[in-house]
């Protein structure tokens, strides 16, 4: 069988044990405005950021950065728009052709524009990429400065299915050009509130 | 044939190699200026090294553990010794689900396992879902680079091949309508899938649970669409802990791209509602190269592909000359260990310049592995004329401690300051169709200066 194989050949080959280095986090701090890098490095990844004086204020926002969406599926309770419900029974297949998600991300990380949102933020896994367009949207106070700080906020959570999203999709596979919108989401936009 | 020979012929389209040299070195540029960006980078490459050193040194104990905390998660776990075990577990399972239509995201394994011939053999269809994986899948080709798998294919040939397969329009091979087309035949493929496959970048121990990166959000795509997911890994994937991904993934795609971090970095943790994931753990010559005291340390390679983008001879004889699933200098100190005869000449493709070495994010010593690979099969092989020669210089010169460390030094600086003298003289059959008659009516210094401006 191949586990026992394989257990017994790496026992046999292996050298003997190294240890497991320390990690000195200060080694990586560095004195950085959150929101302002954060801003950058969203705009770097080829996402767009709005920052709203008022949550009351998404939905024209929203309408106005989308206007030709129709099937609107939205995870916020701060937004009418939704024109599709789902929950967690919904046949993924069904979200083949929304054109819009609205979904909360819990925070973000300045160093490279990354949002982490998980399957609390939505009860469809795909819904994130299949949706033609995504919106986050992020309370500005909830960033932090790199991704040894992000893994202590998310070390608590409850496992099942999460992820950094930075930008939208994209490939340059055709030459090294770079296209936005590959088989993910074609735009993000990171409303923060 | 030998690594020479197809780069020989590689090289009779110049336009396209000084392309490809260029477009690469473009991407190592970027890797530059995102390294440059982040505090403490060298500290990152040095714990990165050694959090790999420590996995290796207790790979059992960790994969031990990984199943443990997987199965926990209600997720399913494999082991395979070999690829034909590898491709076994994967039949069986699409056959238990009664899957035809299969689409498979980047994973270096599976193209190593050589699974697509496999499945296609019992009449399942699989499809790269990966852009550049895809044109290489119609054209009926390899990846040539591990994570630009069609750096090799110019958007005019891209162009030719959607018309055939796709039926688009000519489009002089313009980049958005192509992608946008595969967009609209993969959707399709997606919600279609009755099973999915994907590669796995890190394997935590600690969780039980799987990272996956992608920039285009194909392995998602498939796995949150289809009822089953199976993902591939090397018994080499492991990492201890979640927050080593702190570490590895701020490595990762700056080293690959110059990108900050991968467009999706996704964790799966456990299945969804009515789905279900599979992992299949491979050995398939890991635990024999992890016997070998000099080599080692290649299984630390988490794929980045930087390597390739700073080697000389990559750039300048593409990746299929390598004819090896993982090309450049990380692919020749690992297909020698599967394959002796067949991959005798890669170690010989390399200056030894070392900066493969010096670039790569988990600080492989790459370079001094390919000239250790050179003295096992100096011994064991017969070598042609032209590596005898280049041999004896490099043997003498690195016999001696402080003579190779002298001429390591110039080597690095000559290869700064004069790469193409360096790269292409004629000892080097790689750089057969160079430019160098040129050079007769002016002296060194000024072709020099002007080929250098022309040629960044
Ligand atoms: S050997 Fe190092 S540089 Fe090359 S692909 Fe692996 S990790 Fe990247």
């Amino acid at each position: 069988m191949g586990r026992d194989a394989i257990l017994k050949a790496i026992q046999k080959n292996k050298p003997s044990l190294i240890p497991l280095p320390e990690i000195n986090l200060d080694a990586f701090e560095e004195p950085i405005d959150l929101l302002e890098t954060f801003k950058e490095k969203v705009a770097l990844v080829g996402g767009r950021i709005i920052a709203l004086d008022a949550i009351k204020n998404i939905d024209s926002e929203i309408q106005k950065l989308y206007p030709n969406a129709s099937k609107i599926i939205s995870c916020i309770k701060e937004s009418n728009l939704g024109t599709i419900s789902i929950s967690e029974k919904t046949n993924p297949h069904e979200l083949e052709a929304v054109d819009l998600a609205i979904i909360n991300g819990e925070f973000g990380v300045a160093e490279n524009g990354a949002v982490w949102i998980s399957e609390d933020n939505f009860p469809i896994r795909v819904l994130p990429f299949i949706s033609n367009d995504l919106v986050i949207i992020l309370n500005k106070e909830k960033l932090c400065s790199n991704l040894h700080e992000a893994y202590k906020l998310i070390s608590e959570r409850n496992r099942t299915f999460g992820l950094f999203i930075s930008g939208p999709s994209k490939t340059a596979d055709i030459e090294q050009c770079l296209v936005i919108g590959a088989q993910g989401a074609m735009s993000l936009t990171i409303i923060l509130v | 044939m030998s690594h020479s020979k197809k780069a020989a012929i590689f090289n009779k389209d110049e336009a396209k190699v000084n392309w490809h040299d260029k477009a690469l070195w473009y991407v190592r540029e970027k890797r530059d200026n995102a390294a440059h960006g982040v505090k403490g980078w060298e500290y990152l490459r040095d714990t990165a090294s050694k959090i790999k050193g420590n996995v290796l040194s207790n790979l059992d104990n960790y994969l031990i553990e990984f199943e443990a905390n997987a199965i926990k998660n209600n997720i399913k776990v494999h082991w395979a010794s070999n690829a034909e075990e590898h491709n076994k577990i994967v039949h069986k399972i699409l056959e238990e689900h009664n899957a035809k239509n299969v689409v498979k995201s980047k994973s270096m394994l599976t193209e190593e396992c050589h699974l697509n011939p496999f499945l296609e053999a019992k009449g399942i269809e699989v499809v790269d879902t990966d852009l550049g994986e895809y044109i290489v899948q119609i054209a009926e080709e390899t990846p040539s680079h591990i994570v630009l798998p069609a750096i090799h294919k110019t958007k005019e040939e891209v162009d030719e091949l959607f018309q055939e397969h796709l039926g688009t329009n000519p489009s002089n091979g313009n980049p958005e309508y192509l992608t946008n087309e595969a967009r609209k035949h993969l959707l399709n493929k997606f919600i279609e899938a009755d099973g999915a496959i994907t590669g796995v970048n890190f394997a935590i121990a600690e969780t039980g649970g799987i990272v996956v990166c992608t920039n285009e959000g194909n392995a998602d795509m498939g796995a949150h669409l289809a009822p089953v997911h199976i993902a591939c890994m090397g018994i080499e994937k492991i990492i201890p802990k979640e927050a080593d991904l702190g570490v590895f993934l701020r490595l990762l795609a700056r080293s690959a791209t110059g990108q900050p971090i991968t467009t999706y970095s996704s964790h799966f943790n456990k299945p969804a509602e009515g789905t279900e994931i599979h992992i299949v753990i491979v050995d398939n010559g890991r635990t024999e190269q992890l016997s070998r005291e000099d080599f080692r340390s290649s299984l630390h390679c988490i794929r980045c592909g930087a390597c390739m983008n700073t080697c000389p001879i990559y750039r300048r004889s593409g990746g299929h000359s390598y004819d090896a699933t993982i090309p450049g200098p990380i692919g020749s100190i690992l297909s020698p260990g599967k394959d002796l005869k067949k991959h005798s000449s890669l170690p010989f493709a390399s200056t030894l310049c070392g900066s493969c070495s010096n670039v790569c994010p988990v600080k492989i010593n790459i370079h001094e592995q390919l000239y250790k690979w050179r003295q096992i099969i100096v011994k064991e092989e017969s070598q042609p004329v032209v590596k005898k020669s280049i041999l004896k210089i490099t043997g003498k010169v690195l016999g001696n401690r402080t003579l190779y460390n002298l001429v390591g030094k110039s080597a690095r600086f000559m290869l700064k300051y004069a790469p193409r003298f360096m790269v292409y003289s004629k000892l080097n059959t790689w750089g057969k169709a160079r430019e160098l008659p040129e050079v007769k009516n002016e002296n060194f210094d000024t072709w020099y200066k002007i080929n250098r401006k022309n040629n960044g």
